[in-house]
């Protein structure tokens, strides 16, 4: 099989697992009010809203997968950094809404029988779930890749050592700096 | 295969760990706390109720009993809404609370969220409400804290105390407080002395004891055998006819046991799974209440599901030479 085609059915794997992480809370949810006896609509308001947003960032993730592979100096980088987000995602997608839900009980009680939308509260904290596993993707696949140092770039203004090649080449500069004094201090000597 | 550089070594153990992680709270805590609380809020129930539509006379009442519904989430709402519902082609007189009646923080403070909004329909209608102890409703140990919380619950609730009886038409009831020390205490002897004193001297044609924790439950939690072995002999020994309990979030319906029917109605807003045990004529897990006809000599129970669909009726004959 072709590389391309590989890499191919691997994002779309990705964005297929980044999709059910994300709506399996509200799967969750709908299939224990069907099970009690709910009404067929209840509960679907959080499966759309999760589904939304699943749809969305399943296709963000699988770009993001296939964009790296494009960029990646190594592959196993993209992988690394894309394990860690789908992490982020299960940890955040499920447990972010329960913790919200749960301790803030009484808030949004009130809230919900004032008429504000349970399905916008749901909404946005699965949203901020996904924003900390889009983060965590992209910087961790940053972070592990190697960068070429261009002068004048800020890893360069602080001192940044990324690579043992960086610091040879350091010392190298400061070596060629002193070289360069020291046929004026001889000349002076000499005088 | 190339060796990882030290950052992909971290980061790949980072994302294993917390894979594992991940996996052990999702599967083990958060997913079947997902799948059983009712954490999602819900709006009341907005129906206006024909005040006092019932008739309780001396031969006749109508009653319902409900349990563990106390989490003023969208499951106890609609579980709520059909309860005022049915007031409207059945008109009852009386609630009995089968306990854990607040979920998710004290009573007094969530009051508004767990009780009196969703029964704002059947407190305006005049329906009495009477409360048997949950677990949840006070700490299992006898904290200070667990005392405030029972004490804002029965001043609240007009309940006379930690355990009770009330006459209703034909029928004796006995809220009891199964939880520590009510049943399992070491001062448990004296609910078990006034419960035997009060059965012997009752003079009505049915007896109908309501408390927490059942006594025979094939649902999450399962019988509770402390209070089988100490309750038991006391319920045979005067007639009892029906034990209502609550704890198990399903509905369970027993074969009469030395004469007894015992149901559990703990669906009041959560589900848990049940299962069959050789005792058990009728159970699933759902979200529901009951509903019972006593008339005469003849009682009629409807566990009814959230949806407004009858799961499971029962009948029973008031029973001969008391």
């Amino acid at each position: 099989m072709r590389r391309d085609t590989v890499d191919r059915i691997g994002a779309l794997g990705y964005a297929a697992v980044d999709f059910v992480v994300i709506i399996f809370p509200a799967v969750a949810l709908k299939l224990t009010a069907d099970q009690g006896g709910m009404g067929d609509l209840d509960g679907i308001d959080l499966l759309l809203a999760s589904g939304v947003l699943a749809c969305a960032h399943a296709v963000v993730a699988g770009t993001r997968l296939r964009s790296e592979e494009r960029m990646a100096v190594r592959r196993a980088d993209m992988w690394i950094a894309a394990v860690d987000a789908i992490v982020v995602l299960a940890l955040a997608a499920t447990l972010l809404p329960m913790v919200v839900l749960w301790g803030f009980a009484d808030e949004h009680a009130s809230m919900a029988e004032r008429g504000y939308p349970v399905v916008a509260l749901w909404f946005g904290v699965q949203a901020v779930a996904v924003g900390l596993a889009e983060l965590t993707g992209r910087i961790v696949f940053w972070w592990l890749e190697p960068h070429p140092r261009r002068p004048g770039s800020w890893r360069m203004a602080i001192g940044h050592a990324s690579t043992r090649v960086n610091r040879s080449n350091r010392r190298g500069r400061r070596q060629r700096s002193v070289s360069a004094r020291s046929p004026v201090r001889n000349e002076t000597d000499a005088r | 295969m190339s060796r990882l550089s030290r950052r992909q070594f971290l980061a790949a153990g980072g994302g294993v760990i917390g894979a594992a992680a991940s996996g052990v709270l999702l599967g083990g805590y958060v997913w079947p706390m997902l799948e059983e609380e009712d954490l999602i809020p819900g709006r009341p129930p907005d129906v206006a109720l024909q005040p006092h539509a019932w008739s309780t006379i001396g031969d006749h009442i109508r009653f319902a009993a409900i349990g563990d519904n106390g989490s003023g989430g969208r499951q106890a709402m609609a579980v709520a809404s059909r309860l005022a519902e049915t007031y409207r082609e059945l008109p009852f007189g009386l609630v009995a609370l089968l306990g854990d009646i607040s979920y998710y923080g004290n009573f007094e403070e969530r009051y508004a969220e767990v009780f009196a909004r969703p029964m704002a329909p059947l407190i305006d209608a005049g329906v009495g409400f009477e409360l048997a102890i949950g677990n949840h409703d006070r700490d299992l140990r006898h904290s200070d804290e667990g005392l405030k919380e029972i004490e804002a619950e029965l001043r609240l609730l007009g309940t006379p105390g930690l355990y009770y009886s009330t006459t209703h038409g034909p029928v004796d009831f006995y809220f009891l407080d199964s939880s520590m020390p009510g049943v399992f205490g070491p001062g448990s002897s004296t609910q078990w002395e006034w419960l035997d004193d009060s059965l012997a001297s009752s003079t009505s044609q049915w007896k109908i004891v309501a408390l927490h924790h059942p006594l025979y439950s094939s649902g999450h939690h399962g019988s509770t055998m402390v209070a089988r072995e100490r309750l038991e002999p006391i319920l045979i020994r005067h007639h009892v006819d029906l034990v209502l309990a609550g704890h198990d979030h399903d509905y369970e319906r027993t074969h009469p046991q030395h004469g007894i029917t015992y149901v559990v109605s703990g669906g009041g807003c959560k589900t848990t799974p049940v299962g069959h045990s050789v005792f058990t004529a009728a159970a699933a897990s759902i979200l529901q209440f009951l509903v019972i006809d006593v008339d005469r000599d003849r009682l009629e129970g409807r566990c009814i599901r959230v949806d407004g669909t009858v799961v499971d009726r029962f009948a029973l004959r008031a029973r001969e030479g008391r």
